[in-house]
């Protein structure tokens, strides 16, 4: 499935690469010094940011719903998402903080609503208080940015924020990807890394004790791995929500329902539905102006409404 | 004809209003170009905001408002300066007697010249509306001849062809291309021959802020112009003096 994964994701990345507003093949035969800045300045980062912030809440949900136990848990409903966003945009509009700033802004936020969550729902918590406990940060941190957009500096700037919150990976830049990049891909291997240990904390917190794998120790490590994941990409992309759900539901009837065997397959499925859903915004018709995060939004929540009704 | 269309409600008084409030960013420029000293009540806090307004520097020491009505009531004012349509506005207005005028939106620089006339008759100064007009067609006398050119803002948007910044854009001698969201490899592609980027709150970070920071932008071969972004939220008054500084900005 991996090796299909892949596949699907280079394939994606070729279109990703191919597809914009302006023919890059016609575009080389007559200027092949734009057209190389076109393709590096502009189709590049966008793709590698569709690619890795696709990878990293991919992983993440796999990760959340293997760490909470719960097919409901991800960043979307615990509170990462949210405290990124709320994070970066306290980092970026209040503090008049830069790129950096903004990503640190997410970052922290990300990792500031898991351990949050992670106090509130205690310790030992069972997986439904863990996720109640999720909600109830996602709702907080929700009613957070309410206030941060509307102490927003001016009526213009509310409108930037809300925009912004919409997530997108429109004109995106080098120094973004370059921003973004690693400190996904450490998040990722992190949670990688994590994969036995959650394998084995499936077997319930008893049994994964009595093998050596100690709750506490995989906690710490895989919401630090989620922070990075989901705060950097949300700092430079905005708010992408559902990918962390649906995903991991996707992979793992592959994987025999093994949670951590799904991180793998999760990450690469997160990347080729992010791409696929990045080059349905660009097919869209202009006029339409279409959100990235609403268009995943708009996939996601009945997707969400399925995997409820499927449980009844 | 501005006169009837804007909406007014209260009882009418010939008198010149002494205590004169503005609940709106662009009222409170046409007031802080035509009002005499002591005659403004409270402007709104983003009229007094310097990133939001070029003539903030002239509200300094003046009371503000949040832009609700209910909050200057007790300021007493003789009159309430407002834009755009505001209903709920007008009706309390009505039943508390406060004399309110909602000016609608401009639509063209004649038009703004029509409100700041009007506004100056209002407060009672008549020549501050008319040395207005005379600097708006001392530019419109002296506009060089229009060249193709793009305004544009953060995220790639930029004002229709046939608006009110488009408008005053001509009187700087720039003809705008094209309106609407535009994305960057279009610009990289069919790049405009004067690109006038709209510069907003630049200190701030946000999605239009990065984009308008993206490399990219900064590598086209064009002439680049910055316009300050705080003139053109309203296009008002403070307008004349921001295309003087275009054509100068264009002429180097």
């Amino acid at each position: 499935m991996r090796t299909g994964l892949a596949l699907l994701c280079a394939v994606l990345a070729l279109a990703s690469l191919a597809l914009g507003p302006v023919d890059l093949a016609a575009l080389w035969a007559r200027d092949p010094e734009l057209a190389r800045n076109l393709f590096i300045e502009l189709r590049l980062p966008r793709t590698g940011l569709a690619l890795l912030i696709g990878a990293g809440l991919g992983a993440s949900g796999a990760a959340a719903q293997a760490l909470f136990r719960n097919p409901l848990a991800s960043p979307d409903v615990l509170g990462p998402s949210s405290g990124a966003a709320l994070g970066a945009v306290l980092a970026g509009y209040f503090l008049g903080a830069g790129v950096i700033g903004m990503a640190i802004g997410g970052l922290a936020g990300a990792g500031l609503s898991l351990l949050l969550l992670l106090a509130l729902a205690g310790r030992g918590a069972g997986a439904t208080r863990l996720v109640l406990a999720g909600v109830a940060v996602s709702m907080l941190l929700g009613v957070a940015i309410n206030l941060a957009l509307s102490l927003a500096p001016s009526p213009f700037a509310l409108y930037d924020l809300m925009f912004w919150l919409m997530g997108s990976l429109n004109d995106r830049s080098l120094p973004q990807l370059a921003l973004a990049a690693p400190l996904i891909l450490i998040g990722i291997v992190l949670l990688l890394r994590a994969a036995p240990a959650l394998d084995t904390l499936a077997l319930g917190e008893e049994v994964a004790q009595s093998l050596g794998v100690g709750l506490s120790a995989v906690q710490a490590r895989v919401v630090l791995a989620i922070a990075l994941a989901t705060g950097a990409g949300v700092a430079v992309a905005g708010s992408i929500g559902f990918i962390g759900l649906i995903v991991p539901h996707l992979v793992r009837p592959f994987v025999r329902h093994r949670p951590g065997a799904a991180i793998a397959p999760s990450a690469l499925a997160g990347a080729a539905l992010l791409s696929a859903a990045d080059i349905a915004v660009r097919l869209l018709p202009a006029a339409l102006d279409l959100r990235l995060g609403v268009l995943t939004a708009l996939i996601g929540a009945p997707f969400f409404l399925c995997l409820i009704m499927g449980r009844r | 004809m501005l006169a009837f269309a804007s909406m007014t409600t209260g009882a009418v008084s010939a008198a010149t209003p002494a205590r004169v409030v503005s609940l709106n960013l662009c009222t409170d420029e046409y007031l802080l170009l035509t009002a005499r000293p002591g005659q403004i009540a409270s402007i709104s806090r983003l009229g007094a905001d310097e990133q939001e307004s070029p003539l903030a520097r002239q509200a300094r020491g003046l009371a503000t408002n949040s832009g609700q009505l209910s909050e200057v009531i007790e300021q007493r004012p003789d009159l309430v300066l407002t834009m755009g349509h505001d209903p709920q506005g007008v009706a309390l207005a009505a039943r508390l007697r406060i004399r309110l005028i909602a000016l609608p939106y401009p639509t063209s620089p004649a038009a703004v010249v029509a409100q700041v006339q009007q506004v100056a008759a209002l407060v009672g100064n008549t020549p501050a509306g008319t040395t207005f007009a005379a600097r708006v067609a001392a530019l419109t006398a002296s506009a060089p001849k229009a060249q193709p050119g793009l305004m544009i803002g953060g995220s790639g948007l930029a004002p229709a062809m046939d608006g009110l910044a488009a408008g005053w854009l001509r009187l700087a001698g720039i003809a705008q291309q094209q309106g609407g969201q535009i994305s960057l490899e279009r610009l990289l592609v069919q790049p405009p021959p004067i690109l006038i980027r709209n510069v907003y709150r630049r200190g701030q970070l946000s999605g239009p802020q990065a984009w308008s920071q993206h490399p990219a932008l900064r590598q086209l071969r064009v002439t680049q112009v910055e316009a300050d972004g705080r003139a053109f939220l309203c296009g008002g008054a403070a307008m004349p003096a921001e295309i003087a500084r275009l054509r100068k900005a264009l002429a180097t």
